[in-house]
């Protein structure tokens, strides 16, 4: 089992990750890091390098240059070490058809070097953390369902308690409900396990992680916590409004409290109700106020709302933009 | 060698429990079930130069080129092509003990075959023969034979295993190691066979073609001659092969 070892300042650490294929590059120049505890959200659209940067972190690919560490130990120079404090659960979860569950979990616990007289006693704890007792235990893996067998997965890298968890799209094919259970799962490794994740899911990324890092052709453009990304990537603030003012009476009222604003409208509605656009700093005091002087100056209102920027607006911001427009972190 | 044990361990088991491994036990004794009867059968109708065990022996290249390759093709390439090599490889098992657990799994598997083939001439002994009588089979024949087998099957399985790592395809790994046995099974033959003396340029290779005369080792193992000269080069074949594994595995991950 992962033995308590000093405490690193990063639990996963990339620098400068390069992979080359002949002449094409799969990454390049990757510099990112987790913190110990830390759930961090790895995205980038298809072929952008995710599972290569995790296969590489994982020790089961060598980089071509660049330098990664786990829990402090180069995954290159001391591997043994490395996956001792590792977990990975590879994107399409490959697993043998022909094993029963609990040999499958116990044979992994031996290889991680749980101690023989746990192993038992950890196969039946992970077993009940991710609801494989009930309705997996005792069934051939090849017998299980896309869900469980994700859960078979997810169960093998929590095994041996790793100080970190590297999982590749491990929502990937289940339905709502399995999402919703492994979310939960992978919430309540914070704070215990620094864990990185691929998705996908950028919804779910948001919900569970902590910070994301992303990447697209390779290099790093954006990483952080998601409101750090959103002040970065999208400076502005964006307002729609339901009026029956005309666009001058409207922009005049906008420019007024807040020169930098622009207004354009974007659709009428029957009854002479017009639909418009406000875009503004986010850090304007007149986001707070828009809505207070639109009324105070008796502009007919039905409906304002600032629109709300998720992590999709941010990714696609993110892998809009040229790697060396980032800013280093 | 971490976790060669555990790896050993699990190897047999799956090896014991997969229907492929069944059905290639099963096209074994078949295979030298019939040859030994037919053999019994030409000694039964006239005097023989040879008995039954011997000509069982002789044919040894039948069973190894028919059956073993389907006990080392799913090694390797079968894992690789689901994707469970990799996850064994982010443990912390050293891929040398994975190679060799893989290695002396299938040796025991097939070692395990050809003791299966034991009952055969001591059944037909105990039926047919005398005690004194060693028209059906000498027992140093019988033990000699199988100690070929073992000691030269150590080289077969490892040639096996890296036709294993070098695919994916568990069916050209078959193909790969069928061929590269028959090479290695007929060449010390073919070389023999071949009028070297009166090619002066070809005269260096007479020496290392005595060396690879597979036939000529299974002749000394049954009479009871234990040279060294063979035992050395199957034990270098098989570790320069499963050397040359750990890194077709290390390199292709």
């Amino acid at each position: 089992m992962a033995e308590s070892s000093p405490q690193p300042k990063a639990a996963v650490a990339a620098e400068s990750l390069t992979k080359r294929y002949g002449n094409l590059v799969a990454i390049e120049d990757l510099t990112f890091s987790v913190a110990p505890g830390e759930i961090v959200g790895f995205l980038g659209p298809n072929g952008a390098g995710k599972s290569t940067t995790m296969r590489i972190l994982s020790g089961t690919m060598a980089g071509t240059s660049g330098r990664a560490y786990i829990w402090g130990e180069s995954v290159a120079l001391n591997p043994t070490e490395s996956k001792r404090h590792m977990a990975y659960m590879p994107e399409n979860n490959p697993l043998p058809e022909d094993l029963k569950v609990e040999e499958y979990l116990s044979l992994r616990a031996r290889l991680k070097d749980v101690d023989p007289k746990e192993v038992a006693d950890r196969v039946r704890k992970v077993m009940e953390d991710c609801d494989l007792v009930r309705r997996a235990s005792g069934r051939l893996i090849g017998q299980l369902s896309k869900g469980f067998r994700q859960r078979v997965g997810i169960a093998d890298a929590l095994l041996a308690k790793p100080k970190v968890v590297i999982l590749d799209e491990p929502t990937i094919g289940l339905d709502p409900h399995q999402i919703l259970g492994i979310r939960d799962l992978i919430r309540s490794l914070r704070g215990e396990m620094a864990v990185l994740i691929s998705s996908h899911i950028l919804h779910e990324v948001e919900q569970v992680c902590d910070k994301v890092v992303i990447i697209n052709r390779g290099r790093l453009v954006a990483q952080g916590k998601t409101e750090d990304l959103r002040r970065e990537l999208l400076p502005d603030s964006v307002f729609h409004i339901l009026s029956r003012a005309s666009l001058s009476e409207l922009s005049a009222l906008c420019l007024k409290i807040e020169e930098s604003s622009t207004i354009e409208k974007i659709g009428e509605v029957d009854g002479g109700w017009n639909r418009y656009q406000v875009t503004m700093p986010s850090q304007s005091p007149a986001r707070e106020t828009l809505a207070g002087s639109l009324i105070q100056a008796g502009i007919p209102l039905r409906e304002i709302a600032e629109q709300h920027c998720g992590l999709e607006d941010i990714f696609i911001a993110a892998t809009r933009r040229s790697p060396s427009e980032r800013s280093r972190p | 060698m971490h976790h060669f044990r555990t790896l050993l361990w699990h190897e047999l088991r799956t090896a014991f429990l997969t229907w492929s491994n069944w059905a290639a036990a099963a096209l074994f004794l078949i295979l030298v079930g019939t040859i030994h009867w037919f053999a019994i059968l030409e000694c039964s109708r006239a005097p023989q130069p040879w008995t039954p065990v011997e000509a069982t022996f002789r044919l040894f290249w039948l069973p190894l080129l028919c059956v073993l390759p389907l006990l080392t093709m799913r090694s390797f390439a079968e894992e690789r092509r689901q994707g469970t090599l990799s996850a064994l490889l982010t443990t912390t098992a050293s891929t040398a003990a994975i190679v060799w657990a893989k290695f002396l799994s299938a040796w025991i598997t097939w070692v395990v075959f050809w003791l299966a083939f034991l009952p055969f001439p001591l059944l037909t002994a105990a039926r047919l023969g005398t005690p004194s009588d060693t028209r059906l089979g000498d027992p140093a024949t019988l033990w000699g034979g199988l100690c070929f087998i073992v000691v030269s099957g150590l080289l077969h399985v490892a040639i096996g295993i890296l036709c294993s790592c070098l695919t994916r395809s568990a069916t050209l790994a078959a193909l790969l190691t069928f061929i590269t046995l028959l090479g290695l099974t007929a060449a010390g033959g073919a070389i023999e066979s071949l009028p070297i003396e009166s090619w002066t340029w070809l005269g260096w290779l007479r020496e290392p073609a005595a060396h690879l005369r597979t036939f000529g080792h299974l002749e000394d193992f049954a009479s009871g001659i234990l040279d060294s000269r063979p035992l050395i080069l199957y034990l270098t074949g098989t570790f320069l092969c499963l050397g040359l594994s750990v890194i077709a595995v290390e390199g292709k991950e």
